[in-house]
């Protein structure tokens, strides 16, 4: 079976000893890392991903699957360094400040990574400066915040709010989601999307970047 | 009088068909054999880790009607304004499973065992949703021994942060309670730590009490209407009983 196939379907298997081994093949044979993350890896999670989306398998299955990405991604992260990791865009993702649930903002930040994207995890209790201040340094076009209070949606307003007084408006864009978060609410509180759960927040932030 | 209770793993383990449906697998899903493995290694770790524990205080009604407000962030239709008054008996209540169990999801991330951390973070909510249920029983028994209720009577948990009851409503009835007592605290954002800890109002009263049909003005927005499966329930059990 062709090298990079087997790849694939080892991570869709969630098989992690595997495509650790056949990515390592693959390097030895001289393999473009560039080629091997599109056409093995990437490959391997965007048919995770439709099957999620077509409720055809379930989240412990993807997230199997991302910790083989994961394995492959170690080995081919370093040949990277004299150039860049190939990424789909860059995506700042955090906790809203006072919020410390962060199961849901990982599971975006996870499938987002298996999706090609170069993330910057900000972890939890982020405070609004910091978000945007990354985004500006980092060179991110998207903002993802999640929070699962009431209290702490706030934090994305102010965010928002900064973004709106620095002028950044046109380059960095906004996605918000989380437990109390609605459409109506992204859209009151002005920002560009909203993502109802991890799988729609990766779909919608593709739309986004226009991948 | 404040009660403090120490349970033991059994008592409060939600059941596992609970925990995957937590993770979008439904009951009748033919589940593989990795993720049921997954679940044992979840579930295992947090009989390891987990100190489950909980307090319960009674509280008169002139009192709640003093602490329900919280600090006038509650909608105008809150359900438990409309189920409190009609209460035999209210206590309020808060349990935890601690803090170790959120430690070991937090390092299962960082060595990206996203799988078991999130199953393991499924036990834990799970688990501690089951407490607040077990929490009542506890109350309702104590209700019957001491001949204030039947078990005809049903005591049912209400929250701060769902049915239009502030989240900030926490301040207050952390105030009387004083949960730090089992280890819980309030942050500025009234975000309990440990993160897998519950508290709220427990009801008893007759079936009428707790029933309701929910079309408040909160209710479009809310996404998992556990009031109303657990109004079934209720209702169900009132039909087995008939």
């Amino acid at each position: 079976m062709d090298l990079l196939k087997e790849i694939s379907e080892s991570l869709q298997k969630g098989d992690d000893a595997k495509v650790g081994e056949l990515t390592q093949k693959a390097i030895d044979e001289g393999m473009e890392p560039k080629v091997i993350l599109d056409d093995g890896l990437i490959a391997g999670m965007n048919v995770i991903g439709k099957r999620f989306r077509d409720h055809e398998i379930f989240l412990p299955h993807v997230l199997l699957s991302a910790r083989a990405m994961y394995a492959g991604m170690d080995l081919l992260r370093p040949l990277f360094l004299r150039d860049e990791v190939p990424s789909a865009g860059k995506v700042v993702l955090g906790t809203v400040q006072g919020d410390l649930h962060d199961i849901g903002k990982n599971l975006v930040g996870i499938m987002l990574k298996g999706a090609g994207f170069e993330i910057v995890d900000l972890g939890k209790d982020v405070a609004p400066e910091v978000f945007v201040d990354t985004a500006e340094k980092e060179g991110a076009s998207i903002i993802g915040m999640s929070t699962l209070l009431t209290t702490t949606a706030p934090g994305m307003v102010r965010v928002i709010e900064i973004i709106n007084e620095r002028g950044l408006g046109d380059k960095i864009k906004t996605i918000v989601g989380g437990a109390p978060v609605s459409q109506d609410m992204a859209d009151t509180i002005g920002a560009d999307a909203y993502g109802y759960d991890a799988a729609n927040a990766v779909e919608t932030i593709k739309e986004m970047v226009g991948v | 009088m404040k009660r403090i209770i120490h349970f033991e793993l059994e008592e409060v383990r939600a059941p596992r068909e609970a925990v995957l449906d937590h993770q979008g697998i439904p009951e009748d899903a033919e589940v593989p054999h990795r993720i049921l493995a997954l679940y044992d290694d979840a579930a295992s770790q947090f009989a390891s880790l987990a100190r489950p524990r909980g307090m319960i205080a009674e509280i008169s009604e002139a009192e709640f009607r003093e602490v329900f407000p919280g600090e006038g962030n509650n909608a105008d239709d809150a359900v438990v304004a409309n189920v409190f008054p009609k209460a035999d008996h209210l206590a309020l209540f808060a349990a935890t499973m601690g803090g170790e169990v959120s430690e070991a999801i937090a390092d299962h991330f960082d060595k990206n065992e996203f799988a078991l951390g999130v199953m393991l973070d499924a036990v834990a909510s799970m688990t501690a949703d089951r407490t607040s249920e077990v929490i009542a029983d506890h109350y309702h028994a104590q209700l019957i021994a001491e001949e204030r209720a039947t078990p005809a009577h049903h005591v049912l948990g209400y929250s701060p942060g769902y049915c239009g009851w502030h989240i900030t409503g926490q301040r207050k009835l952390f105030a009387y309670l004083t949960p730090d007592k089992i280890g819980i605290s309030l942050n500025a954002s009234c975000l309990m730590n440990p993160l897998k800890s519950v508290s709220g109002v427990l009801v008893s009263g007759s079936i009428d009490v707790h029933v309701f049909k929910a079309g408040y003005s909160y209710c479009p927005q809310c996404r998992n209407a556990t009031c109303l499966s657990r109004m079934e329930r209720l209702m169900a059990s009132e039909r087995g009983s008939a």
